[in-house]
């Protein structure tokens, strides 16, 4: 029997026919129901006076929006997160891509160091801070113990008690953990780089900062856009650290977005303006990520 | 084919449905029908099952006459060997009731808040669940009675006469069943108060001051507190409030609802917390190292005999008493004493209530009363655990630790004990306080006042929905 002829502009092929979409649907179903309606729901009680438990409530317009705008919360908790952000990223791409660039030489006990670069970010983020809570602790914590080891005043070492050094010091702990899955991903893309092009570029007199610089860089510029864009949004969503290690303090130094979220929700019992609070960063988060996208995009273009 | 085509469809959209039907809820419907219930109408229930309406006396063999049954109860906190509520307390039940089944759910606290609004909003909820007295925390009774969702326990025979149970009392009704109390103080190294000269505890503010003032003398370290954790400021600002604010007016925090008082009416929080910013002025307690130290970092460093003094509450009398570095010197416990006298934030533990759509609600009842009669089996195993504080029934006083908090239960008796301020605050002021007083001490030009206003601020913004 001849096979029906496709018909134009039908992108179903034999091995992908239509009824394979039906296949889809426990999937498409699962995410609509656990991802999307709740993110839907976030915006309806978003505009409700919802304390989480009483189910008696009312709708109350902008007000929520009005109340996490004119309180000083949002200002407060986005300084710190993008203040978190920005170090993260810069730092752990740095680093991630230094480490990267010297495990991919041809150096003794490769495998073993990558194995261990990468050791961190096996751990989860508890089980971090918490370690990293003892690691700072202040007169007998490893780092003080250290100073002290040396001659110094372990004690006058308190990076989490410090108003200062808090954010920088959770923000550290991230870096930590991260910078291997960072390393992990540059290390991919480094490897794609064909190794005629350096050959090339060895042969034409490049030294090794021209050859990073005019040769490297440029061909793995698409896996900078996406570590950076991922590093972006994990520093945008940071909730972990500031809860596990500081508790958003001393006073509200380390209180980031998703946390304050989290202490309207589940402190203040306000779930309505801890909705309009996650609407406005989640707003917010979009549009970096997206202004950072277009940018990175281009200069992947330009390089 | 095209027919099961069709046939497939609709069943996945069903299900979809069904599914989504389950996750969302009927908000308005589902509280009304609860409220209708916990006022004793008795109504059907929208999910086809039949509540019952309490009565003014519960039936005393309802469990003996319901046949097999299985009652469900949830609590927060972390299981611990031979646990009292999921081990001891459903063995010894179904040694008194062989129809009776109990079935405990223990979950960390966090867990335990958001499995608790979970099964509320889907009206699931298990038929007895742990509450806090008042306002306190996400499972306070005051917010969950006003919902709806408890049952009133006036009926129950252990809870009758007793004169304590204001805080869990919500529009004349009794909603929680608490055999415990809860105290705040600071606990002491005997040894390193007798090295410093010490000879007895401090009974005025100005004899509290000497001590730390001859500990530190003596090289001695005053108070170690894990300010890291913020809500340990609580342990030391509320028993100043108890005997600054309340033993002047105990009816402060209701007339803070009402307009009538003010966080920032002079001589009430800022004497408090300009008394509690003395002792880091001092350096009695040194904000360089509080503020980076956690909770149980600060317990370690007292059993470890590094400080003298810790301001901590009974539930954490096991820790704070455990063998450290310093090995086992003797700790005492005590009121930290005021201006105008010794008062104690001595209050009423978290308990149980009944979920007002139970199925069993006089069976439940019933296990309560037995539970809590002060003799029963499941009495005397809860008291044998050592982790709650009675203050009637057999054994009360025998408990461990029971001399540690003696002197608070005498002062609670004379009338000297007061809730936990953030009982009575809508949740969320406290951590205000503690952020806003961290500031200060941390150096950051945040004054006392600064405090009063951001409190008063925040408790009208969260009365304000």
């Amino acid at each position: 029997m001849a096979k029906k002829p496709r018909k134009a502009g039908s992108y179903t092929s034999p091995v992908f026919t239509k009824r394979m979409y039906f296949f889809l649907i426990p999937a498409l179903a699962f995410f609509l129901i656990f991802w999307i309606y709740p993110v839907l729901q976030l915006f309806y009680y978003s505009v409700t006076d919802f304390n989480g438990i009483n189910y008696d409530f009312d709708f109350v317009g902008m007000k929520n929006f009005v109340k996490v705008l004119s309180n000083g919360t949002l200002s407060n908790s986005l300084k710190n997160t993008l203040i978190y952000a920005v170090v993260t990223v810069l730092v752990s791409n740095l680093i991630g891509l230094a480490i990267a660039m010297i495990l991919n030489t041809k150096i003794r006990l490769k495998g073993l160091f990558r194995t261990c670069a990468y050791f961190p970010a096996l751990f989860s983020a508890i089980v971090v801070g918490f370690i990293w809570s003892y690691v700072y602790m202040p007169g007998s914590g490893m780092i003080a113990g250290l100073i002290n080891l040396f001659g110094g005043d372990g004690s006058a070492f308190n990076p989490l008690g410090n108003y200062t050094t808090a954010l920088f010091a959770i923000a550290a702990v991230e870096i930590w953990k991260g910078f291997g899955t960072t390393m992990i991903i540059y290390l991919a893309g480094l490897q794609t780089v064909d190794e005629s092009l350096l050959e090339a570029a060895r042969i034409d007199g490049c030294t090794e900062w021209q050859m990073i610089r005019k040769v490297k860089l440029p061909l793995i510029s698409s896996t900078i856009t996406i570590n950076v864009i991922l590093s972006v949004i994990a520093g945008l969503k940071a909730f972990d650290y500031s809860f596990i290690m500081t508790n958003g303090g001393p006073g509200k130094s380390t209180k980031t977005l998703m946390f304050q979220v989290y202490e309207t929700a589940f402190t203040d019992m306000k779930m309505g303006r801890a909705s309009a609070f996650s609407v406005m960063a989640f707003a917010f988060i979009i549009l970096v990520t997206v202004f950072m996208l277009f940018f990175l995009n281009r200069r992947e273009v330009e390089l | 084919m095209k027919w099961k085509k069709v046939v497939s469809m609709i069943c996945v959209t069903a299900m979809a449905l069904g599914m989504l039907a389950g996750c969302g809820n009927d908000s308005k419907e589902s509280d009304n029908s609860a409220k209708e219930d916990n006022a004793g109408a008795g109504q059907g229930e929208e999910d086809g099952k039949e509540a019952k309406a309490p009565s003014e006396v519960y039936d005393h063999e309802a469990i003996e006459n319901a046949g097999d049954i299985t009652i469900t109860i949830m609590v927060s906190g972390t299981a611990y060997e031979n646990d009292f509520e999921t081990e001891q307390l459903p063995a010894l039940a179904k040694e008194k009731w062989p129809n009776l089944t109990v079935e405990v759910t223990k979950l960390p606290d966090d867990n335990y808040y958001t499995s608790l609004k979970t099964k509320l909003a889907s009206g699931e909820c298990p038929d007895i669940i742990l509450t806090q007295p008042m306002y306190a925390g996400q499972n306070s009774c005051y917010s969950m009675a006003e919902a709806g969702y408890l049952t009133p326990l006036n009926d129950l025979d252990c809870m009758a006469g007793r004169q304590d149970l204001a805080s869990v009392t919500y529009n004349g009704d009794i909603v929680t069943a608490s055999n415990s109390i809860s105290i705040l103080g600071c606990y002491y190294n005997k040894d390193l108060f007798a090295q410093a000269g010490i000879e007895s505890e401090p009974q005025t503010w100005d004899e509290f001051l000497e001590a730390c003032k001859k500990l530190q003398d003596a090289g001695i370290q005053p108070i170690v507190m894990g300010d890291k954790d913020q809500y340990v400021l609580q342990f030391g600002l509320y028993q100043l409030a108890a005997n600054e604010i309340y033993s002047q007016n105990p009816d402060f925090d209701t007339q803070l609802r009402t307009g009538d008082t003010s966080f920032t009416d002079e001589g009430t929080w800022d004497t408090v917390l300009e008394m509690y910013k003395t002792l880091y002025d001092n350096k009695y307690i040194d904000a360089s190292q509080s503020l980076g130290y956690g909770a149980s970092q600060a317990i370690t460093d007292f059993i470890d005999g590094k400080a003298a003094m810790t301001f901590d509450g009974s539930f954490n009398a096991t820790a704070l008493t455990a063998e450290g570095a310093a090995g086992s010197f003797e700790r005492g416990y005590f009121p930290i004493p005021g201006t105008k006298g010794v008062y104690t934030a001595t209050c009423l533990g978290a308990g149980y209530s009944i979920y007002s759509k139970s199925d069993y609600i006089d069976e439940c009842k019933e296990l309560l009363d037995y539970w809590m009669d002060g003799t029963s089996d499941i009495w005397k195993a809860n008291l044998a655990t050592g982790r709650i504080i009675a203050t009637y029934g057999e054994g009360a006083t025998e408990t461990p630790n029971y001399d540690l908090f003696a002197p608070f239960v005498a002062l609670m008796n004379e009338g000297k004990g007061f809730y936990w301020c953030n009982q009575a605050w809508p949740a969320g002021t406290e951590t205000e306080m503690e952020a806003l007083f961290s500031e200060m001490v941390g150096g950051q030009g945040t004054t006392v006042e600064d405090i009063t206003q951001g409190m008063q601020d925040k408790f009208e913004d969260l009365l304000d929905d």
